[in-house]
């Protein structure tokens, strides 16, 4: 197992470097003078330069990127260029919500999402298969700012049972606060995740030795769970892995539409200002879960399936 | 390591619980929301109290006005447009010199910093002001505070300005302006990079906390010398999203909210909440459109003739309703130097006619229309009015092959002289000489390398533009006289058409009635004060 978390982390390295050349190259493709944005159309000419030589933004660019690989490397994210505050201070500030809204949106979408998808898989072409279909569909096809606010108009605007927006102060604020987003990042995580299990599922209980158990004369609740989900596990890690990275990465909308802080958000108005060193450390700490979640994701197969771990 | 699956799912559920909790604890407790005014401003975090320093949004403007004041200021909810509108404040008294180059400002006795720091000196005026022109220094609107060759303090409590040029309005151009509002020089120098969110100033409330997340709250300062404001706590919160702002207004959670500048959002909100009040500051942004007369056929007068006649500013204001005014030239028709229609002879009012549009571009030797390409900021404000003028200028056979770009992309690539008819939508202090000098004169014509300014239209480059009439304009230390060579500006400017004003969009606040400001806000800049304000 050791061997296997050391491997793979090893792997990963080439993944970041190269994660680190991208974001420094497009960032310098990208038009948009951080300085202008900074200090406003009407400033000077000598203004704006000496708001780069301050900023190292006069450097040459292999300087600049020796300069952020050397920091990167020694977790020394540098200072926003527009208002000073170091990169670490805004991605510590911001990070707790986002893994916050993750954990429970995945939570919820795991409760709904698996449940429906065996009980679809079990009354397959049935009512209760077309309901978790049309379900599905509708997962997918809602928009999440769209569905968030449209939550937010009936649940907390109208019928006050949610407030309106914010992070929340304190554990169960926080929870209170979270419900709302994470039940409309669910709603499309309970989608995939039910389709997925409904697939997974049909598969299994298709094979032979599931058969053979129903032959044997094997419960119908033991056939299920036992024999044809814990056999469908393994393609579910695998998008639950998927779901909990797009959460990480796409929770932006509805960062917004609740007023969430959150990484995502921090990271769409760095890019509108041109913050170079917050948009470079958000995007390499990105980096950096997908390699997490992915690693996570291996170990789990180890877990849940015991060939790959006699392999 | 050996670990069945039933221990990692029951290990992995434990420390999700834990990474849930543990991400949720340490944050600051609530405040208490009673008594406490709130107004919700479109950003995402504060960026600084500093008012000096660059990176400003709308919402740490409201904040630092609050928290500091100024030599001098404008009557609550107005703005002052000739020299007598100005009320002192820090400073009890100024004069000018006959040639308006010298400003001495007298300063109030008495008036305290926040938290113990001492009363106001000269000394900390000359430290808020030699920052502000010290070059080695980046602070905000440099170009602003260009004029002052020098201040001084003449003893203790008095203070000298010399200019470069004579400012009969220099308590407007300069003395009001939010960058220079008076800073602690003990505080500032004490708390070096901590200051920009541990301000200490001398206005109505001082700062009780800053909080990236729930924003600026601040407390009533009980020493203040105008007296001590009437509600004792204020909320600055920081929503960016327009949706979630207006949600959490609807519902009551905030007292006040920035609004969208957006065709048809007050009729929106008046469905849901038909009490709202809305203060408006008159005039709000410029909105300018800047045509490149080094791109053909803009160096054609007819053309730029068809494009104003086929324009309609009334209409687009009318789409804005309260929000928006038609310009007549460069100057927003509310301020000092502007021109009324009827000052005008006929051939300067362009009263849009397409049928005129479309006889001068046949002129111009255009008889089936015309293409012009160029692109326009996605910014709400850019795309709403660069939309309605490209539909405008269809009806008279000129198609504007538009791309929408980011609003950063869109200054950078602009600022490099790569478009060809640019919307400005620029703020501007009611000092008449400012849109010209900044938009017209051949020394701030922009430059391909990004070096020059925003003279988007090369005008006085070009073509003979107002640079005389400009430098006759700045050189006149009365005002009377300064506003009326402006707008003989403004009549030339209207003559060559290199830039024409389209509209005035406000600044748009929506508050809800429990709230009695203590005064109606007229005009004045994207913020005002709220020491007077009180729950009804």
């Amino acid at each position: 197992m050791l061997r296997l978390i050391v491997t793979r982390l090893l792997d990963a390295i080439p993944t970041l470097v190269m994660v680190l050349i991208l974001v420094f190259v497009s960032l310098r493709i990208l038009p948009g003078d951080p300085a202008q944005v900074a200090l406003g159309e009407q400033a000077t000419p000598d203004q704006l330069n000496l708001f780069r030589e301050q900023m190292g933004l006069n450097a040459p660019l292999w300087q600049q990127f020796f300069s952020f690989g050397w920091n990167m490397l020694s977790l020394n994210f540098g200072k926003s260029l527009i208002n000073g505050t170091p990169v670490i201070d805004l991605l510590a500030q911001n990070l707790p919500y986002t893994i916050e809204l993750t954990l429970v949106a995945t939570l919820i979408g795991l409760c709904i999402g698996v449940p429906m998808g065996v009980f679809a898989a079990v009354n397959r072409n049935k009512a209760p298969d077309t309901g978790a279909r049309l379900y599905s569909l509708i997962g997918y096809a809602v928009p999440d700012f769209y569905l968030g606010a449209l939550l937010l108009i009936v649940f907390s605007l109208n019928l006050g049972w949610f407030p309106i927006n914010g992070g929340g102060d304190g554990f169960v604020d926080g929870i209170y606060h979270v419900l709302l987003p994470a039940i409309t990042l669910a709603a499309l995580k309970s989608a995939f995740l039910g389709r997925l299990t409904r697939t997974a599922l049909l598969e299994v209980l298709g094979k032979d030795y599931v058969r053979t158990a129903r032959a044997k004369g094997a419960d119908e609740n033991r056939v299920i769970y036992r024999h044809g989900l814990r056999n469908a596990l393994l393609p579910l890690t695998t998008g639950l892995g998927l779901s909990i990275l797009s959460t990480l990465s796409g929770s932006v909308p509805v960062e917004l539409v609740f007023n969430r802080p959150g990484i995502g958000s921090l990271l769409i108005n760095s890019i509108a200002q041109r913050d170079y060193p917050v948009i470079q450390a958000g995007v390499v700490m990105f980096a950096f879960f997908v390699v997490i979640i992915n690693l996570a994701i291996d170990l789990a197969y180890v877990l849940v399936d015991p060939r790959i771990r006699v392999k | 390591m050996s670990l069945s699956r039933r221990e990692f799912m029951t290990k992995a559920g434990v420390a999700g619980a834990a990474i849930t909790i543990a991400s949720t604890v340490g944050m600051p407790e609530a405040m208490a929301q009673d008594h406490v005014l709130s107004i919700a401003l479109a950003a995402r975090a504060p960026n600084g109290l500093n008012p000096a320093q660059t990176g400003l949004t709308g919402g740490d403007n409201w904040a630092i006005s609050q928290i500091y004041d100024c030599l001098v200021n404008s009557a609550d909810g107005t703005f002052g447009i000739k020299p007598e509108d100005f009320k002192p404040e820090i400073a009890e008294s100024y004069e000018s010199s006959p040639d308006a180059k010298t400003w001495t400002y007298k300063i109030r006795k008495g008036v305290k910093f926040h938290k113990g720091y001492g009363e106001v000196t000269a000394d900390d005026v000359v430290f808020t002001f030699t920052r502000l022109i010290d070059p080695k220094v980046v602070t905000a609107s440099k170009a602003t505070y260009a004029n002052i060759a020098s201040v001084e303090a003449v003893d203790p409590m008095t203070v000298k300005f010399t200019l470069k040029l004579p400012d009969p309005l220099f308590n407007g151009s300069i003395a009001s302006t939010l960058p220079a509002s008076i800073l602690s020089k003990k505080a500032f120098t004490e708390k070096g990079d901590a200051y920009k969110f541990d301000p200490i100033g001398t206005g109505p409330y001082q700062v009780t906390s800053v909080d990236p997340t729930s924003g600026v709250l601040l407390e009533a300062n009980p020493d203040y010398f105008g007296g001590v404001a009437v509600t004792k706590h204020l909320k600055i919160v920081f929503i960016a999203d327009t949706t979630a702002r207006t949600l959490a207004f609807l519902s009551g959670q905030i007292d006040m909210m920035e609004g969208a500048r957006t065709p048809g959002w007050i009729a929106g909100i008046k469905q849901r909440a038909a009490k709202t009040i809305f203060d408006e500051t008159q005039p709000g942004s410029f909105n300018h459109l800047m045509l490149n007369l080094t791109k053909k056929p803009l160096d054609d007068v007819r053309v730029r003739q068809a494009i104003r006649y086929a324009i309609d500013n009334s209409a687009i204001a009318k789409a804005y309703g309260e929000l928006a005014t038609p310009m007549v030239g460069m100057i927003a028709p509310q301020f000092e130097g502007s021109v009324k229609p009827a000052d005008l002879p006929p051939e300067l009012q362009y009263k849009p006619d397409v049928a005129k549009a479309k006889a001068l571009l046949a002129e111009a030797g255009f008889p089936n229309g015309l293409t012009i390409q160029c692109f326009n900021s996605q910014r709400e404000d850019y795309a709403a009015i660069m939309l309605m003028v490209q539909e405008q200028l269809r009806a008279a056979g000129i198609t504007l092959d538009m791309k929408m770009i980011d609003h950063a992309t869109f200054h950078d690539q602009t600022a490099k002289d790569l478009n060809t008819i640019v919307l400005n939508s620029s703020s501007y202090p009611p000092v008449p000489t400012f849109p010209l000098v900044i938009q017209l004169a051949s020394n701030a014509e922009v430059k391909a390398d990004g070096s020059g300014g925003t003279n988007f239209s090369h005008y006085g480059v070009a073509m003979k533009g107002v640079d005389d009439l400009l430098t006759k304009a700045l050189a006149e230390p009365d005002f009377e006289k300064r506003v009326a060579t402006v707008q003989d500006i403004e009549k030339q400017v209207l003559k060559d058409l290199p830039d024409m004003g389209i509209i005035t969009l406000s600044y748009v606040v929506a508050r809800n009635p429990r709230v009695d400001l203590g005064y109606p806000v007229k005009s004045g800049y994207a913020y005002w004060p709220l020491h007077k304000a009180k729950y009804v």
